[in-house]
């Protein structure tokens, strides 16, 4: 075979000096060609040979898979060749020099793969482990040994200087390291990025959002250092920081499965997390209270919030029995592989039926990492919130309250008073009163589905609606009036001075529309049954179809609708609505009224007020009516049926005209009013010995965990094989250090918790002998991979043997010790990424440089690249002038909001379309890395979304008004933080005509073709590429 | 008046555009070996390990789980043993342990149909008439007892949330053949009886790029979202805007030359045009002549919504789409095949309202010479036991043992049976298929070896089949 001379020959030339690089001494052989094996030779056996030589055959009597057996060779020949390795059989059969071509129908190996066998064979064909174990014998225990911990990332830090050059360019240490690499590779770095860019870059990358024209222009006036250092103190920084530390928690507010329970109070965590993160809290305390906040500063509300982390997995919402522990396992597999991920960059979870197949993590190590959590449980507890100042405040108040209401039942008991009651009830009350045509209902509960809308109930029977107004909401009343019988329901739309316009509604015009109305009884035990109206009629419509009254009770429950403006805005209305038959209410039935507004967005009700009516034709009026209690015991009154209930409304209509009564009453109303604000809040906590969520099996039995971790053969709960206890991963203790040495007993008077947690804290914080030089290295490299797009190690989930080695080891290194050093801030490490040289480099392509490096590993360019999910929404957002900058709290669904993304609430079920499609990943197990896909949807989306439409909108009504150019150049600072090119603003400028003048004869013609105009500038690749 | 518009309708229609997948997505697909056509584009077509018979899959999922023994899988014995108890039997194997009953016989008469003589329930009249294009496996078995793990399960194949699903795996294989229409539809129940037990987690991507995930067809209002341009503008104003667009963004790339993905955005909104018009006319159903639209049985009520998302499957093939699942019934009990009260009138219903319209798929399909390379799929997320759920009218309770799922079309067999369950449909005995083997199955039908067929996350390889799978040899063609 003459053609193959070449290659051989090729391959003996580099022999000479691929042996000069093996180790003579036989201990470091043995370690060296260890490494080799597990790195690649054991997975590509394993791949590509143990099947037909080892596992389910032994092909030509060849086996692979112990070294004896390599050693014994098969029919053929001797399988390796120590003496001579170049020769062995082996190598002629991968190489395919020799038939048959191994392995077999596949591709040829790689011939860095090939050229990693020979040398493996040099080096004397070490196995660690034998592939596989035969015979039914028992498997042999996988044992950690010190040539393990000299793998890289298990190795302590090593402590390199910055390589010296007489070279200008390198400003910091890290340019130091960079440029070594350049000079290895023959390559020069770009030159700095230009002003704007530069700026433009630093906002996007630190608190996700474009920088303001007057934000630019502040920044353009001060140094780099002083305008980086200004930037890292914005709150906005924890809120687009947090976000990346969400996706490796798999961070979700519901459960997932099959009813996907919402988790009401897990954004706390969320909360955390930004907070954390905006005061510079040292990374190793961070990750200590998100394992155990609870067990180290169990008084502070944020550290009981930080546990969030370890419950944020799904969990099944619907159990059988059978599943009982197995999901149990689930879960605390859920707890252990994402703390191993997204701490440690190790995937530990691998371990859970068998040894991790590539790091050196035995099964066992897995279980009694399980075992940490065993007593771990999900929670929701009442946490005081409160400053040290607040109790006393509060026993002020209540103080005060107190007196406020003695004295006001002091007066309603004194005799003098019931005695004038009793008279008034007998004389006075019977001929004074007479029951109204109309009666206003109070109501039991009165709520939006909206958590941003708050109604409250106001002293004339009102509601009033309070908080940011949705894009569309249903309001849900219920009341319980007792028997009545009800033939008519009038909706009153009040004015009020906290709406535009005084309202009656909540749209920017003081404007509502009523889309669909709908009542429903409901009797106990009984299903909810829905009540027929027939007509309606109203003191004031918008037209009479599609904004008429009659279109709230048309069965479209989405668009017609009841709205008041040409005329009726700034005045009261109110709009009756027949029942199509009268309706006999019983006692302890449940009346229930449904308004929804979705017509128009942001149209709902601001103040409104219910009442019912027995007549067969009460009057169409805006007023008049008395509280339907009221009514009844007037009603009982004069038939001569006067109950004990009665007798209350009956007393307080009595001492409204009472002028004391009414002092004291406003004294006690106004006092209550003053209550200091509730300081307890619902917190989901990750702890032990608290109540557990509930959960839908809990009458089935469900234990919600098991007082005991077993070691389970093949992960199968069924298979256990004894109790496991803590332990952390042998392969990251030295020093002879064992589990015992950073376990920590608790107090004395401590009992609700085990402290295994706490204990775990120390280890995988411990830079001398635990984790902690690991979590520092895993930490820096992600913020690195957030600031340049690639890790300098590129897989930042998997720091193990899968994973990529370091392109700039000693530089990982350096930054981890000095984020230590400096105490585990994160800003202070920012801050030298983003003086940096490297990162100020412009992100121009160069066909020269990417012919050495393509993938720009070595960092000779600011990688451009898109912008994520949220700093796509939130930069549209900011740039329109719309951004709601509010801060915290329950997050929402609707995508109309205009709250920065991170504040969307993640339901695993119904997440959000926005998000998704810019590929934010699904909270399910952590993410490191996100894609960056480019697809139809997207382009769809920045074409024909109703909010990028309406930020359009709103972004073109902001500009001038006057002269098209001023508005493109101001278009042009608001969006892209630079102005247009005298080409660009023509070419701008003569779309903007023909827009408008395709337009003409529309009255806003000017600002449609405007609004176009923006729409198209949020859709341009540089709004959402960083520069 | 428009005047000035270089840009016309034709000159975007005529701009073919493509998905794109970032460096990093790109050197993924590398390097497992999936690089389509376009290396750039994570939906260019791709080449399979070996030529597949299918090159789409429809899947009817009978959700719920239907009961085998009430459908397909005949058990003469069971009729002998009706009322009796079934000694030894563990009550905690279906999901209420405390309503257990005897043995309870079907309540359908079974008649032998086709040339194969295959032993039919009458509540299958039409799809009866279509046995000889079908291989039955009787021996399905899966891990959980519980209507949303099984739906992972059957999903995903694992009873776990969070894995890429098998539409998802295929289209991360093949990638698309349709440029205009997403690569994997997923249809559900549109009579407000829900979504099945896990909702969207059962055609999610899991850890796949989510481009992999199916695209759930609203049953309401516009199918896919943004599909409409904005009210206040017209297509030659929109045009206007994108010719701007592509100037700017053009202006823009010359001094970055060579950013394939700067390029592939500039072609997604070609694209996006296109799919303003192709997506809602494939979509519209009503543009099929009457005689098909009555063969899926369109008009009936019991049946109109499933013949006409039958029909809308159709339609997707025929344009390239790889994946194509329907969901018959909503989310549990009486919303879908879940029959613990009244299994009598439980499965009359459902098999109802699908026996004409999957009748008509497969005829339609058949007559089109689709069925050829269209692999369709009829099954559950698992069977049901044979003995009754004491209930006013008696009901069946889940069995994770035993289920019935058949498969024609693509490469199948017609007229076969594959596996056996025991004499009263309790347990698989015979040739056992667990969910891995179907799977595996599926994989093999569309080119797959199910075992190279990976994707490696957080350190670890993935692949659809986990560590189990053997392909179905006896029902292939």
């Amino acid at each position: 075979m003459p053609k193959l001379v070449p290659l051989l020959a090729a391959l003996l030339l580099t022999l000479p000096a691929a042996a000069e690089d093996l180790p003579s001494n036989h201990t470091e052989r043995m370690k060296v060609g260890t490494a080799l094996f597990q790195k690649t030779i054991r997975p590509a056996l394993i791949e590509n040979c143990l099947k037909c030589h080892g596992d389910e055959k032994v092909r030509s009597g060849l086996d692979l898979s112990s070294r004896e057996l390599l050693l014994e060779g098969g029919e053929t020949d001797d399988a390796i060749n120590l003496e001579d390795p170049a020769k062995s059989y082996l190598l002629k059969l991968i190489r395919h020099e020799e038939e048959p071509e191994m392995p077999p129908k596949k591709a040829k190996l790689p011939d860095a793969l090939i050229a990693d066998f020979q040398k493996w064979i040099a080096l004397g064909a070490s196995y660690d482990k034998p592939l596989l174990v035969k015979d039914g014998s028992k498997p042999a225990e996988m044992r950690v040994t010190e040539s393990d911990r000299e793998f890289w990332s298990f190795k302590p830090l090593s402590n390199s200087a910055p390589p010296a050059t007489n070279d200008s360019w390198p400003q910091t240490k890290i340019d130091h390291f960079v440029f070594a690499k350049f000079s290895e590779n023959k390559l020069t770095p770009n030159p700095p990025a230009v002003d704007h860019a530069r700026i433009r870059r630093a906002y996007l990358s630190l608190i996700g959002l474009p920088p303001t024209p007057e934000q630019l222009k502040t920044a353009l006036s001060q140094t780099h250092a002083q305008f980086i250092d200004e930037l890292l103190t914005s709150p906005h920084y924890g809120e687009r920081w947090a976000r990346h530390w969400l996706d490796a928690a798999r961070f979700g507010e519901s459960h997932g499965f099959e009813q996907d329970y919402d988790r009401k109070y897990a954004f706390h965590y969320r909360d955390f997390v930004i907070k954390a993160l905006n005061s510079d809290m040292p990374w190793d305390q961070f990750v200590r209270w998100q394992l155990a906040g609870d067990e180290i500063a169990p008084d502070n509300p944020l550290a009981m919030m930080a546990t969030g982390f370890l419950g944020a997995g799904v969990f099944p919402t619907q159990l059988t029995e059978k599943e009982f522990e197995s999901a149990r396992y689930d879960e605390l597999d859920d707890m252990v592989a994402t703390t191993g991920t997204a701490m440690l960059g190790l995937t530990i979870g691998c371990a859970r039926c068998h040894d991790h197949k590539f790091d050196p993590i035995p099964v066992k190590d897995y279980y009694q990492f399980v075992s940490i959590f065993t007593s771990t449980i999900r929670s929701e507890v009442d946490i005081p919130i409160d400053s040290n100042s607040h109790a006393e405040t509060m026993q002020k108040w209540q103080a005060g309250y107190q007196a406020a209401t003695a004295a006001l039942s002091t007066y309603e008991a004194h005799p003098d008073t019931r005695t004038a009651f009793h008279q008034w009830l007998k004389t006075k009350a019977p001929s004074s009163v007479t029951p109204d045509e109309w009666s206003t209902l109070d109501f039991a509960e009165a709520r939006s589905d909206q958590a941003t809308t708050k109604l409250t109930a106001q002293p004339d029977g009102s509601l009033l609606a309070s908080g940011m107004t949705p894009s569309s909401e249903t309001y849900l009343l219920k009341a319980n009036p007792g028997p009545q019988e009800i033939r008519h329901l009038r909706i009153e739309a009040l004015t009020h001075s906290s709406m535009k316009h005084t309202g009656p509604g909540r749209a920017s015009n003081g404007n509502f529309a009523l889309t669909d109305l709908q009542l429903f009884v409901s009797r106990p035990k009984q299903k909810t049954n829905p009540v027929k109206l027939t007509s309606a009629k109203a003191t004031h419509q918008q037209n009479t179809t599609n904004l008429s009254v009659a279109s709230s009770i048309d069965g479209d429950l989405t668009s017609s609708g009841w709205a008041v403006d040409a005329g009726g805005i700034g005045k009261d209305q109110a709009a009756v609505f027949q029942l199509a038959e009268p309706l006999q209410l019983k006692i302890n039935e449940v009346l229930e009224i449904r308004l929804k507004f979705s017509t128009n967005g942001q149209h709902s009700l601001g103040r409104f007020r219910v009442s019912v009516s027995d007549k067969s034709s009460p009057p169409l009026i805006v007023g008049g009516g008395r509280n339907l209690q009221l009514d009844q015991a007037l009603k009982a009154l004069l038939t001569g049926h006067l109950l004990d209930h009665h007798r209350k409304p009956l007393f307080l209509h009595f001492v409204n005209s009472d002028p004391k009564w009414k002092t004291l009453n406003d004294r006690t109303r106004k006092s209550l009013a003053a209550k200091p604000q509730s300081t307890v809040a619902k917190v989901q906590v990750t702890s032990e010995g608290f109540p557990p969520t509930k959960h839908a099996a809990d009458g089935r039995g469900f234990p919600h965990f098991y007082p005991e971790t077993h070691f389970l053969s093949r992960g199968d709960p069924n298979q256990k094989k004894g109790v496991a206890q803590p332990g952390y991963l042998q392969v990251l203790m030295r020093n002879d250090k064992t589990t015992a040495d950073w376990q920590q007993t608790p107090p004395a008077d401590w009992t609700r918790t085990s402290y295994r947690r706490r204990s775990l804290a120390n280890w995988i914080t411990d830079i001398e002998n635990g984790a902690g030089h690991l979590l520092a290295r895993v930490v820096v490299n992600r913020v690195w991979h957030h600031h340049f797009g690639r890790g300098i190690v590129a897989t930042p989930n998997d720091f193990g043997l899968q994973g990529v080695l370091p392109s700039h080891p000693e530089l990982l290194d350096h930054l981890a010790q000095k984020l230590i050093a400096n105490g585990w801030n994160l800003k202070s490490l920012h801050r030298d990424i983003l003086l940096s040289s490297t990162w100020l480099q412009s992100s121009d392509p160069s066909a020269e440089k990417a012919a050495i490096d393509p993938d720009n590993k070595l960092l000779w360019r600011f990688t451009p690249r898109r912008l994520e999910a949220e700093v796509v929404r939130d930069s549209i957002l900011a740039a329109a002038g719309q951004l709601d900058p509010q801060m915290f709290g329950p997050g929402t669904l609707d995508e109309g909001q205009r709250r920065r993304s991170i504040y969307f609430m993640i339901k695993r079920s119904r997440l959000i379309p926005m998000m998704q499609v810019f590929d934010q990943p699904e909270p399910l197990a952590s993410q490191g890395s996100r894609p960056s896909t480019t697809i139809a949807p997207q382009a769809l989306l920045f074409m024909n979304n109703p909010q990028v439409v309406q930020w359009s909108h709103s972004l073109a009504t902001t500009l001038d008004q006057k002269d098209p150019d001023i508005a493109i150049q101001q278009l042009y600072l608001r969006a892209l933080t630079r102005e247009p090119s005298p080409t660009e603003l023509r070419d701008n400028r003569a779309f903007f005509d023909a827009q408008s003048a395709s337009y003409s004869g529309q009255k806003n013609a000017h600002q449609l073709a405007l609004a176009d105009l923006c729409q198209i500038l949020f859709s341009l690749n540089e709004f959402i590429y960083l520069p | 008046m428009i005047h000035s518009d270089h840009y016309t309708r034709r000159h975007w229609l005529q701009t073919a555009g493509a998905g794109f997948g970032s460096l990093g997505l790109t050197s993924l697909l590398a390097q497992e070996g999936l690089l389509g056509s376009d290396p750039a584009d994570p939906l260019a077509a791709k080449k399979s390990h070996f030529n597949g018979k299918a090159k789409s899959v429809i899947w009817l999922f009978i959700n719920g789980g239907p009961s085998q023994v009430d459908t397909w899988d005949y058990k003469p014995e069971l009729e002998k043993m009706d009322g009796k108890e079934l000694a030894g039997f563990d009550k905690n194997t279906g999901f209420f342990a405390n309503a257990v009953g005897p043995l309870m016989k079907s309540p359908f008469e079974f008649t032998p149909r086709g040339q194969c003589g295959k032993m039919v329930s009458s509540i299958f009249p039409k799809l009866g008439e279509h046995v000889d294009k079908m291989a039955f496996i009787h021996s399905g078995h899966t891990e959980s007892n519980n209507h949303s793990p099984a739906l992972f399960m059957m999903n995903t194949g694992q009873p776990r949330m969070g894995l890429p699903c098998v539409g998802s795996w295929a289209t991360y294989g093949l990638g698309s053949v349709s440029s205009d229409l997403p690569a994997f539809v997923v249809m559900s129940d549109p009579l407000d009886r829900g979504l099945p037990k896990g909702s969207a987690a059962n055609w999610g991507a899991g850890f796949l790029p989510s481009v992999y995930q199916g695209t759930w067809l609203r049953p309401k209002g516009d199918a896919i979202e943004n599909l409409n341009r904005p009210a206040h503008m017209s297509d030659a104003q929109q045009l206007r805007q994108l010719a701007l667009l592509k100037k700017l963004n053009g202006q823009h790339i010359k001094t970055r030359p060579g950013d394939a993905e700067l390029e592939a955005r500039i072609k997604s909104f070609e694209l996006a045009y296109r799919m303003q018009t192709a997506a809602p006319e494939a979509f519209d159903v009503n543009q099929e002549p009457d005689h098909v639209k009555k063969l899926y049985g369109v008009g009936d009520k019991r049946c109109d919504h499933i013949a006409r998302q039958c029909i809308t499957a159709r339609r997707m093939v025929e344009r390239g789409v790889r994946f194509v699942q329907i969901y018959s019934g909503g989310m549990a009990n009486q919303r879908s095949w879940d029959g613990h009260n009244d299994i009598k009138g439980n499965h009359s219903q459902f098999a109802g309202e699908t026996d004409t319209p999957i009748a008509g798929l497969l005829t339609d399909l058949d007559q089109r010479g689709l069925l050829e390379d269209t692999l369709v799929i009829w099954g559950g997320e698992f069977g049901r036991l044979p003995l009754a759920q004491k209930a006013a009218k008696p009901g069946r309770d889940h069995n994770p043992h035993c289920f019935t799922t058949w498969m024609a079309g693509g490469g199948i067999k017609g007229g076969v049976s594959y596996g056996e369950s025991d004499d009263i449909g309790h347990h698989a005995v015979v040739d056992k298929a667990h969910v891995n083997d179907i799977h595996a199955t599926i994989l093999h039908q569309l080119g797959f070896d199910h075992e190279k067929l990976t994707h490696t996350y957080n350190g670890r390889r993935f692949r659809l089949t986990d560590v189990g799978g053997k392909v179905i040899k006896p029902i292939i063609a």
